[in-house]
């Protein structure tokens, strides 16, 4: 604290070398609009060159400003090219602004800085914060989804959930592959907190660029730049949208017959010897329609944005709403946020960008409910008179609503996220800036479990194993908070043709987190009583309460040089110490390089505006684990008793641990080329990237001797290459000045593979019957399938003759799977398996267009994958005889009288995974189709309004796909799992109605 | 112009200032100590700590389940359900790694092998790990040799254990450090002999140094129980000299004697002082309790072996339905014998009580004829943890004084000394209301049979006997519906293990 009051104290230095300009001026006023439409531009930048003076334009795009009678004006917008206007003494200066078709010349955020587009080295995506907001979705990256090249986007329909993205691959499995988040300077792994309307750009660092940010970056930079406000009037801003999301894709499971006539061959007794009460309740319980819903979602955005001539200002509040497809899961968001910007002096900046976010959540176990919902028999009914239908005394799981309705489980997360910040410009070229950031959360859960009994007072019938004997709370306050200050001086000057970029740095970063939760049993059950001090503080009466802390410091440096324009080189290196690690420091570096060719005298003038060839190799690392991974440590107060009751208190050290546990380490090549030309209106890039994992962390399978618990370390012993192409097309043009439209594709091909082990052990990973589904080897994809070849079924007896002898744990019968005896010993068992794909796709991508047509706006996303194959685990999930089967099969399966080629008779426990239960994931999306209305200005005069836009949207409005499960997207935070269909959150389609108004 | 750059000059000077002393200060800024953990060299300076390392041996009892496992179901399954006087259970083909064993098909792959293996080790370790931490540890040399001695005790039982399972194994007798694990030393097997020779050195030593029964926790290893487990590891040497002199120290410390009704032996509380856990005959007993969290028991031990609903079902049932007492068993009984009823709980037509009132409603609501009575643990009667039944506080036997009486009468025909049989056979009987037998082999091991049933012991015993007299086990499984094959009597060293070991493990014959 003494270290960070000193260092205030001496930024607070600066304050002294104020200086500013004192002049003659004359008011100069005019209007800006758009060359081609002749529309007015409002919020056009208007300054006086060479100094920080600056207006901008208003509603009506005009502007007045006071400057020396010589003063030159310049005029800038985003998506227009820049003017410069000499004043010459004149008081009315009307400007048209030209349409700035060249993309390359966009500015994107790099870390630490921005550079224009045309400038950069390496490979950086750059999404506009509008195309994010338009669709109806709760997280930007969710929104990302098909827009940019060598991104992977996987979403959930639970609301709140963090959509898992890949940037290039899968590149780590144990020290997690979602890529860093840089909200306004703050990194962090979580950005649901963030308000898709309050984002002005989203910029994606995919190659080794992403280095400046060293033990963070292997996976990929995303950064988010917030709005700002702008000198002018106060415009104050109005979005909103209500509207629906239902289930996409309901499941079909079996009905009452289908069920019944399973069973008699499933369960040859069950029927015979059972209670048959059950089957005199007439109708056909259809278990996901009974849990699932139509769930309506609201979200509200108000902004004010503005400023003087000192001060700028953005301020704006969202309120979320939204309940899930299933039913009780609900979650609110209410988020503010606030970022000004003062000007002190021409040389002192002040800035802050704050945000407040308040999020409630009751969310459901939908692991759990699904399992049950797949497997629940259709005879019970739900719900009668208020009892349960009691599926458990059936001899079946438990009834899917009544767990449902016995649990509530309720999170709130507060959460205050942002930076202040000081910038100080002794002479042009010259910046320094500290930034302090923070990023705290504060967050308090309760779940509640109610009390019901296997009894006439909860279920029509009494019995079965689904009861709750005891009612259970279990509460939670936990919170963290990360600061990190960022201290960096900018050098930018140009010397001739010679412009340098250099940044040097030093960042300090400590994070912390404490959790204390209690869990009590015997709790009444009114809310007002959902407190630990009401439970039984005898029995099953668990306190808890620890936490983590690490701390990193970093030294960062970056070059970028560009000589005239044309030839391009950067180099950046972090030296990043981390806590988390015995061996704390590491170097990462990322070299670059780019050839304008369009700047050519030999081309110039040529078919291209833009030609430009770049390259990048770099070594980025990933220290995304646990802080005490590599410290042994021993387990206190282990219990046992002696003397009929004493407690005695044992401890036990027995987990091995990796000492000498170190950083993953990514070395990664990215070749590209970005294009433009027919007057920029096609442009595009093509990127090559060669991406290798070295020392990942990978479990090693510990001989049993060890004593270890769970007979595994986490140690560094394998090495992943992910290698692909992307390529990115657009094209836009207007045909006249009330028809323009837009289209955009782009497409990716990633081939991930695991080049070493190192002493490592193959990885396998299950599904329902914890039973071998994935492997990740030598030579495969990550999570590949490592499956029993199924070639048919048995049509009868003399087929089954003649097969080889089942080791599979399914004896062989007519109606059963045929296996390849893929090593030809007579024998099929688990030495016959194969490798069959993994969910990771060769191919993804996305496609757009738009058209504006007068005042209505109709825009269309589509997203795809294809070459990935899913293991479609919950046909493969029968734990029980008694289970119910999906539709399709029930009608497909083998019987005597259909004798089916391709369908077994019975999927049960002992059917062992196999090609039978692997589909393709290829799939096509109609991601967002939006169709807008803008109400012409000169119907809005008088009204103050200045834009007035409804729209009608649909996210997932349809998708094509082959996969016979419900979604062919599988959401699913496992790596090694990701692309088993097991109990995913039923994908949602949303119908929404929005305006946009602008006062 | 020339003042403006001293003034830049000096303001340069400045931030450098600003981020030289956030580099110096920050010199020890990642030195950061993990938050809210004990690390191994905290424990090694603290002699409570080397105490509580012992105790922490102990707590590995509790482990089991689906995991590794020492004296859980999985073991149960190893010895009950492989031997014949137990079927699988539950539904028919529920739990396949159960299912094989059952079978005598058990392959090398067999999750169940592998957890009792690991589980086993995982005690070893804890051992090791004690007696490491105990060398240094400041105690006077009385408290030190007794915590060695119950470290050494417990090792001792956990190999007894494997090499009856597995035969030969790697013999542990330290803690291997990281670079030593690869070691041919410990990823090879050792003997038999060698583990036997291992087990009788640790017993030899517990014996030596730990506290009578009395001078101790109750709980916690005694002399006599070293002396009693030595006794049975000598039964299985066939050094029927000394596991006679040791059963008869046992008996001759007169700190034992039978429990009146053989039925109170598994229960909780004493009926009118007879009985209960810790009773009269307990030797050696896992210790089990409620604490707040109810981690104080052994994971589903009770649970997996109780009455399981089925059919009609319509009631809240007992647990999984594992380890059906079998016919070849009832038929071992002789009519009369108390402990039948005491041993089997048998589902009638109409429904069973229990000993505290819990009725089970009707044979056709339930899964199995016949559950194990010994493993039950009542939910209204005793000790319960709120409804969290995984682990209920049953506290296993592990050796009592019927069995050290058995292995008494036993060695003592071995050695020709038929009176000294005779006696303990006649106490072991008068027990179970029934008349004295002549001492022979046959009869003694009948009563082993019959007084043992369902203790995770008859495996065992049908591979020493069928090496006393070859022909036993077949003839046992053969009346048990089963076809014997000569490799069971060693399971399979898990195969992971041998792939774990580079090869190195060598697989038992047959497998």
């Amino acid at each position: 604290m003494k270290r960070i009051s000193t260092h205030l104290g001496l930024m607070l230095l600066f304050f002294f070398f104020v200086n500013t300009a004192i002049a003659q001026n004359v008011a100069v006023k005019g209007k800006v609009t758009d060359a081609a439409t002749g529309e007015s531009l409002i919020g056009v930048s208007v300054g006086e060159k060479g100094t920080a003076n600056g207006v901008q334009t208003d509603v009506n795009g005009t502007y007045s400003i006071s400057v020396p009678a010589n003063a030159t004006l310049t005029f800038s917008y985003i998506g227009y090219s820049a003017q410069a206007l000499p004043v010459n003494g004149q008081t009315t200066l009307n400007v048209q602004l030209r349409a700035e078709a060249n993309e390359l010349k966009q500015v994107v955020v790099i870390g630490y800085g921005t550079q224009r587009k045309r400038d950069v080295t390496g490979s950086v995506a750059s999404v506009n914060g509008d195309q994010l907001a338009k669709q109806p979705v709760q997280t930007p990256t969710q929104a990302l989804q098909g827009k940019v090249a060598g991104v992977q986007v996987l979403s959930s329909g639970q609301p709140n959930a963090a959509p898992i993205l890949r940037i290039r691959g899968t590149g780590s499995v144990l020290a997690g592959a979602n890529p860093l988040y840089v909200v306004d300077g703050v990194l962090t792994d979580d950005i649901r907190n963030i308000n898709n309307a309050d984002i002005v750009s989203l910029d994606v660092l995919k190659d080794a660029s992403a280095a400046i940010y060293g033990v963070r970056g292997a996976n990929g930079v995303v950064i988010i730049t917030t709005k700002k406000g702008k000198s002018g009037p106060a415009v104050v801003s109005y979005d909103a949208n209500v509207g629906f999301r239902e289930i996409a894709s309901q499941i079909q499971l079996a009905n009452r017959q289908q069920y019944v006539d399973y069973l008699n061959v499933a369960s040859p007794g069950k029927i015979a010897t059972d209670d048959k009460s059950p089957l005199t309740i007439p109708g056909t319980t259809n278990w996901a329609d009974v849990v699932s819903r139509k769930g309506f979602y609201t979200n509200h955005n108000i902004s004010v944005a503005g400023g003087g001539d000192k001060s700028t200002y953005f301020i704006s509040a969202n309120y979320y709403d939204e309940d899930g497809v299933i039913k009780t899961n609900n979650f609110q968001r209410f988020s503010l946020r606030a970022n000004n910007d003062v000007k002190i002096s021409d040389k002192l900046r002040f800035s802050d960008q704050l945000s407040l976010t308040r999020g409630a959540e009751r969310a459901v176990d939908i692991g759990a409910i699904y399992g049950n919902v797949y497997r629940a028999a259709p005879i019970i009914p739900s719900i009668v008179n208020g009892l349960y239908g009691n599926t458990s005394a059936w001899g079946n799981v438990g009834n899917p609503l009544l767990q449902l309705d016995k649990a509530n489980n309720f999170t709130l997360n507060n959460r205050v996220q942002g930076n202040v910040a000081v910038d100080y410009n002794p002479v042009k070229w010259l910046t320094f800036h500290s930034a302090f950031n923070l990023d705290a959360r504060f967050n308090n859960q309760k779940n509640y479990g109610y009390l019901f009994n296997n009894d006439g007072s909860t279920f029509t019938v009494g019995g079965g194993n689904q009861r709750q004997p005891n009612s259970t709370l279990f509460v939670q306050n936990d919170n963290s908070y990360q600061y990190q200050w960022d201290n960096t001086v900018t050098f930018d000057r140009t010397f001739n043709q010679h412009h340098f970029t250099i940044l040097g740095g030093i960042v300090t970063e400590k994070a912390r987190s404490n959790f204390i939760n209690g869990s009590r049993i015997d709790v009444p059950a009114d809310p007002n009583q959902w407190f630990l001090d009401l439970g039984n503080p005898d029995l099953n009466a668990v306190d808890k309460n620890n936490g983590s802390l690490f701390t990193r410091q970093s030294f960062i440096g970056r070059v970028n040089y560009d000589y005239a324009g044309k030839y391009l080189v950067t180099g950046s290196i972090r030296r990043d110490g981390s806590s988390k690690f015995s061996q704390k420091y590491a170097t990462f570096y990322t070299v670059g390089a780019g050839w304008v060719i369009s700047e050519e005298d030999f081309i110039k003038g040529g078919i291209f505006d833009q030609l430009k060839l770049r390259g990048s190799y770099g070594e980025l690392g990933n220290d995304n684990i646990d802080p005490s991974l590599f410290i042994v440590t021993g387990l206190p107060y282990q219990p046992y008793y002696f003397n009929n009751g004493t407690l005695a208190n044992g401890t036990i050290i027995q987990d091995i641990k990796n000492t000498n546990l170190k950083w993953e380490t990514t070395r990664q090549l990215d070749i590209g080329l970005d294009f433009a030309f027919l007057n920029s209106r096609l442009s595009g890039e093509v990127d090559y990237y060669n991406k290798k994992v070295n020392n990942a962390l990978t479990y090693v399978t510990l001989p049993g001797i060890l004593g270890d618990p769970d007979n595994r370390y986490i140690t560094n012993a394998a090495s992943y290459q992910n290698k692909g192409i992307e390529f990115a097309l657009r094209w836009r043009d207007n045909i006249n000045e009330h028809l323009s439209y837009n289209v955009g594709a782009n497409i990716s091909y990633n081939k991930n593979t695991i080049t070493g082990l190192n002493g490592g052990q193959a990885l396998n990973a299950g599904g329902a019957n914890s039973q071998t589904i994935t492997r990740t080897d030598n030579g495969q994809p990550i999570a590949s399938y490592y499956v029993l070849n199924a070639i048919g079924v048995f049509q009868n007896q003399a087929e089954v003759d003649a097969a080889p002898t089942y080791d599979v744990g399914e004896a062989k019968h007519v109606g059963g799977l045929k296996y390849a005896d893929t090593n030809g010993d007579g024998k099929v068992d688990a030495n016959d398996r194969i490798y069959a794909g993994s969910y990771q796709p060769k191919y993804f991508g996305g496609f757009n267009f738009g058209v504006n047509y007068y005042s209505f706006d109709l825009s269309a996303d589509f997203y795809g994958n294809w070459g990935n194959k899913i293991y479609n685990g919950k046909k493969n999930s029968r734990g029980n005889a008694n289970d119910n089967i999906e539709a399709s099969y029930a009608n497909s399966r083998f019987t005597p009288t259909n004798p089916s080629s391709t369908n077994p008779d019975v999927i049960s426990q002992s059917t062992p995974p196999s090609t039978y239960f692997i589909e393709s994931g290829a799939f096509l999306r109609l991601n967002n189709l939006t169709l807008g209305y803008t109400v012409p200005t000169n119907m809005l005069k008088r009204t103050g309004i200045s834009k007035f836009r409804v729209y009608l949207t649909s996210q997932n409005l349809f998708t094509a796909k082959r996969y016979s499960g419900s979604s062919p997207e599988l959401f699913n935070t496992d790596i090694l799992t990701s692309g088993i269909d097991a109990t995913n959150y039923p994908v949602t389609r949303t119908f929404a109605f929005g305006v946009n108004v602008q006062f | 112009m020339k003042k403006i750059y001293k003034k830049h000059s000096t303001l340069l000077f400045i931030c450098a200032a600003v981020i030289a002393s956030t580099f110096s200060a920050c010199k020890n800024y990642l030195d950061v100590q993990p938050q809210g953990q004990i690390t191994q060299e905290q424990i090694a300076n603290d002699p409570i700590q080397a105490k509580n390392l012992v105790t922490g041996i102990y707590n590995v009892f509790y482990i089991g389940g689906f995991e590794p496992d020492i004296d859980s179901f999985q073991f149960v399954i190893m010895t009950d359900i492989a031997s014949d006087d137990a079927d699988k259970g539950s539904e028919p083909l529920d739990y396949g790694d159960a299912l094989q064993i059952d079978n005598l098909t058990t392959s090398s792959t067999n999750g169940v092998v592998n957890n009792v293996w690991t589980g086993h080790y995982q005690g070893i370790a804890r051992a090791n790990q004690a007696l490491d931490k105990l060398d240094a540890a400041q105690f006077d040399a009385a408290t030190k040799n007794a915590l060695i001695g119950e470290a050494k005790f417990l090792r001792a039982y956990f190999y007894f254990n494997l090499v009856r399972l597995y035969g030969g194994v790697p013999l542990l007798d330290k803690l291997p450090l990281a670079s030593e694990a690869n070691q041919d030393k410990y990823q090879t097997r050792a003997t038999v002999d060698e583990i036997y020779k291992f087990i009788i050195a640790d017993l030899d030593f517990a014996a030596a140094n730990l506290p009578d029964k009395g001078n101790t926790d109750v709980g916690r290893a005694t002399k006599t129980a070293a002396q009693a487990l030595e006794a049975k590891v000598y039964l299985y040497m066939k050094d029927y000299q000394k596991a006679y002199d040791l059963s008869n120290a046992v008996i001759t410390s007169g700190k034992y004697s039978l429990v009146n009704d053989y039925s109170l032996i598994w229960r909780q509380k004493a009926v009118n002082g007879d009985g209960g856990n810790n009773n009269n005959e307990s030797i050696f007993e896992i210790q089990a309790g409620i604490n707040k969290s109810c981690t104080a028991g052994i994971n589903l031990y009770t649970v997996s072996q109780g009455p399981r609903a089925g059919g009609k079902r319509g009631w809240a049932d007992l647990g999984f339905g594992f380890n059906n007492p079998s016919q070849s068993l009832l038929n071992e009984y002789e009519p009369n014998d108390v402990r039948q009823a005491a041993t089997v709980l048998t589902i009638q037509p109409n429904g069973t009580v229990l000993f505290d009132g819990f009725r089970i409603p009707s044979r056709d609501s339930v899964q199995n004829d016949r559950y194990s009575y010994k493993a039950y643990h009542s939910r209204t009667a005793e000790d319960n943890c709120g409804g969290n039944t995984d682990r209920l506080p049953k506290q296993v036997r592990i050796l009592r004084y019927a069995d050290i009486l058995l292995i008494n009468a036993e060695a003592a025909i071995q050695i020709g000394n038929p009176g000294a049989a005779s006696t303990a056979l006649t106490a072991v009987r008068a027990r179970a209301k029934l008349a004295p037998v002549a001492p022979t082999l046959l009869n003694v091991w009948h009563e082993r049979r019959v007084e043992m049933a369902e203790e995770h012991d008859r495996f065992f015993d049908i591979i020493r006997q069928d090496a006393v007299q070859p022909g036993r086990a077949a003839a046992a499984f053969a009346a048990h519906g089963k076809t014997w094959v000569p490799r069971a009597a060693l399971f399979p060293i898990p195969q992971t293990q041998i792939d774990l070991s580079g090869g190195r493990l060598k697989q038992n014959p047959g497998y």
